[in-house]
């Protein structure tokens, strides 16, 4: 019952409170829509907190973000271990990076008195359950190892069962208090997010990235201003090489990276007896492959009849490959009066081999663009983007002593007979003259 | 005769006025050349972007060649050899497929970008043609490089595409029908994609298209170079700033930084990944075709229309705005920005849409099998 409150009713309630209490501040006191910044008042410990904290949130809140909205291609992405490796590295990292900040701002808040008149019991709430969050999480993320890559399997479907109206619990019922904590805690703070400085995070600059640079001048003319004229041109020159300097060492040590790598490259395999052996046997397999494919092509030069299969063999649920007289893929199959069907297998639409395996009606299908043929006509079934049917090749049928028994050209001309028993002897040919 | 005098005169005029060879100087080269800043100012860097893929797909690409071998009955084998054997081989070859895709990507938004910004009024005629050539070129070495791994995907879809030229004679009359299957053949020097096709396209990709390549960047960026940035916004820029050395050092540092995401991407994440494997065994010219078969992304814009509308309007569409794109700058002479930012938003939506959600309008129009 708790269970329910703590993670069906908190959400709807932080998620009713961050709209209407964000709009409502918004159109109430538009001003107040900030994070009230104390950069005037303390400077020094701000800058090795605030700055952090931000870097950290961003990356944190990304990868958390990408991981809830894009669960397939973020399970593709974290599949591979470096990926996960270099995820779960950078996640750590930041959420260091957001602990120490925030120490520090808590510290910063409690040591200086020009702070104390300005802060408020909220920020300080909001401070702390930030800190205790971003420990919740660290905490999760060092007991409960991979959670990049569990995390959108195991919560995933809660989550999106909160937004599809639909919340479901019973993902959450053998969770470690701990993950339970974090998600606790997620909700406490989106349902205090209107009520405090986090707001600012709904003002965003983007105006900012496509403006033109603007200068920010004092109204009055301080001294330094001055200076800086009189300075202009040195500084131009020193900027360039002091930006040069910054360049070419940055990209000497990006040289030394990709050419550590790229050097290596050039050096001889150390290869194991087993993987040479892979490799020998593979590139043997593969020119064993090659030699067949020319040795069929010459078969096809100066023979006039090709054997396909034993009669026998065929099936009339799965056609089996062969190569025709213009070394095209081509199909065999029996039919149930017993005879061969022997049809070409490149699709007529755009030259894709079409499967060999028959479905329910009798057709085969082109996977390429979805052309279904019937094997008996070859006809392509209506709507399917091949409009010729497969054409029907000539064949023969040989018993073991090689006499020909029985011939039929490509358009279904029939010559010779056979009586069953030397039929399911017989063995199944193509003809020269007949393609 | 006089009138023969003054058309020669003209063409030298007109090509003098394109190619001003009188600023072929240090001076307004480098040291006065300066570049507006604007709203648009991010585009004037997508060139050097692409200028910077270029760079590496060529070393990738020569790097490639020293294990590469080019039959039909090797060259999957090579290319699993690299990926699985030589010593940063993965790196070498994930670079070389990342950084194409990254090419042709800037390369597009570079073109529609510049589109946009009326870059190719005169007298940056030139500019443009040559920048249109590179953008066919660069199309072709991703056509011809697809093959070259000769697994499941790439000969299929190869063979699919030559087909579909093949295709283009059902709309043509009487002797000019067998006019595609006479090109296609070309192409693939035999009956059916072989070893001939292999070695064709290996040529190409190596040697034929970069040779080429050379001479149309060799023109573009002289052009570039000599003509300056061009304003870009309708009103003229209120601020410019030195192309040397400011916007010279912001371009290298965009350089490193991409260079650096290129290469972690690569070394992270094969660019195969996105698709199943079996379609990156070696090709088996006596098996059914696999499910999924598929022209890479960038050419999704025009594959999924082949897929969905008759072939002639396909057709009729691309030769038209083949044309077009080559006449950009005669047809749109007199067309303000504003209206040029509207097309270039518009084609950038269909191949946005046809990139990402082409699949989703073919099953719309076609149903989906499984």
């Amino acid at each position: 019952m708790f269970d329910l409150f703590l993670f069906i009713g908190l959400p709807y309630a932080a998620m009713m409170s961050l709209v209407a209490g964000s709009i409502v501040r918004y159109k109430s006191n538009a001003f107040s829509y900030s994070s009230l910044s104390t950069q005037f008042l303390e400077n020094r410990w701000l800058a090795w907190a605030s700055l952090p904290f931000h870097f950290g949130m961003f990356v944190i809140l990304s990868g958390h973000l990408l991981a809830f909205a894009f669960p397939n291609l973020w399970s593709i992405l974290v599949s591979a271990p470096a990926f996960l490796m270099v995820v779960e590295t950078l996640g750590m990292m930041a959420a260091g990076l957001c602990l120490v900040a925030l120490m520090i701002l808590l510290v910063r808040r409690f040591v200086d008195v020009k702070l104390q008149a300005v802060t408020s019991h909220l920020d300080v709430v909001v401070l702390l359950i930030l800190l205790f969050q971003v420990s919740s999480g660290l905490g999760v993320a060092i007991n409960h190892r991979w959670g990049a890559s569990w995390a959108p399997g195991a919560l995933g479907p809660y989550l999106h069962g909160i937004f599809l109206l639909n919340p479901d619990v019973s993902y959450l019922k053998d969770m470690p208090p701990l993950i339970k904590l974090h998600i606790v805690l997620a909700w406490v703070l989106i349902l205090f997010f209107p009520f405090t400085r986090l707001v600012h995070a709904l003002s965003l600059p983007f105006l900012y990235f496509t403006r033109a640079p603007q200068k920010v001048v004092w109204t009055s003319s301080p001294s330094h201003v001055r200076f800086e004229k009189t300075v202009a041109m040195d500084t131009e020159r020193r900027l360039f090489l002091k930006a040069s300097l910054g360049t070419g060492v940055a990209v000497a040590l990006l040289s030394l990276g990709a050419l550590d790598k790229f050097f290596r490259y050039f050096l001889k395999q150390d290869l194991t007896n087993a993987e040479e052996a892979h490799i020998l046997s593979q590139k043997l397999q593969r020119l064993k492959q090659s030699a067949e494919e020319r040795e069929l092509e010459l078969e096809r030069m100066n023979k006039d009849m090709i054997f396909v299969a034993a009669l026998s063999s065929l099936s009339q649920t799965k056609g089996k490959y062969f190569i025709d007289y213009q070394m095209r893929p081509a199909l065999a199959f029996r039919d149930q009066d017993g005879f061969p069907i022997v049809l070409s297998a490149k699709c007529t639409h755009l030259g894709c081999t079409v499967g060999q395996d028959v479905d329910g009606q009798g057709r085969v299908l082109c996977p390429c663009h979805i052309s279904y043929f019937d094997i008996k006509t070859g006809e392509p079934s209506l709507g399917s983007p091949a409009k010729d049917p497969l054409p029907h090749l000539g064949w023969a049928l040989k018993d073991e002593q090689g006499s020909l028994l029985l011939s039929q050209d490509s358009d279904g001309r029939r010559e010779g007979s056979a009586d069953s028993a030397r039929l399911e002897r017989s063995l199944l040919f193509i003809v020269k003259r007949f393609s | 005769m006089s009138e023969r005098k003054s058309k020669l005169w003209r063409t030298i005029k007109f090509f003098s006025e394109r190619i001003p060879l009188h600023k072929m100087s240090f001076e307004s080269m480098v040291s006065k050349k300066e570049v507006p800043v604007h709203h648009m100012s991010w585009a004037y860097y997508m060139g050097g972007l692409t200028l910077l893929f270029f760079s590496i797909q060529m070393i990738t690409g020569i790097f490639l060649l020293f294990y590469y071998q080019p039959t039909v009955s090797d060259a999957h084998a090579s290319v699993e050899y690299i990926t699985f054997f030589v010593k940063s081989g993965f790196l070498v070859r994930n670079l070389h497929t990342w950084s194409s895709s990254c090419m042709i990507l800037c390369l597009m938004i570079h073109m529609i970008t510049a589109f946009a910004m009326k870059s190719f009024a005169r007298p940056r005629e030139l500019t443009w043609i040559s920048g249109s050539l590179l953008l066919i070129l660069t199309f072709s070495f991703g056509f011809t490089g697809y093959l070259l791994p000769w697994h499941q995907i790439a000969v299929n879809a190869t063979k699919v595409v030559l087909q579909s030229i093949e295709e283009a004679g059902r709309y043509l009359p009487g002797a000019l029908s067998t006019l595609p299957t006479y090109i296609k053949e070309i192409i693939q020097g035999e009956a059916s994609v072989g070893q001939a096709t292999l070695s064709r396209f290996y040529a190409l990709h190596v040697v034929v298209l970069p040779l080429l390549f050379f001479g149309a960047l060799g023109l573009h960026l002289l052009s570039v170079q000599l003509h300056g940035m061009s304003q870009g916004i309708d009103k003229l820029a209120k601020k410019s700033e030195k192309f040397f050395p400011f916007f010279i050092l912001k371009d290298f540092w965009l350089w490193g930084l991409v260079f650096l995401v290129v290469f972690i991407l690569s070394l992270c994440l094969p660019f195969e990944s996105f698709y199943s494997y079996p379609l990156f065994e070696a090709y088996d010219a006596l098996g059914s075709t696999p499910d999924g078969i598929k022209p890479e992304w960038y050419f999704y814009f025009l594959y999924y229309p082949l897929e969905i509308l008759p072939f002639w309007v396909v057709m009729l569409g691309m030769g038209i705005s083949s044309i077009g794109l080559f006449m950009v700058p005669w047809i749109f002479k007199n067309t303000s920005r504003k209206v040029l930012s509207i097309i270039a938003w518009i084609i950038a939506a269909y191949l946005i849409i046809m990139t990402f959600f082409g699949q989703l309008i073919y099953e719309i129009f076609k149903g989906s099998h499984s």
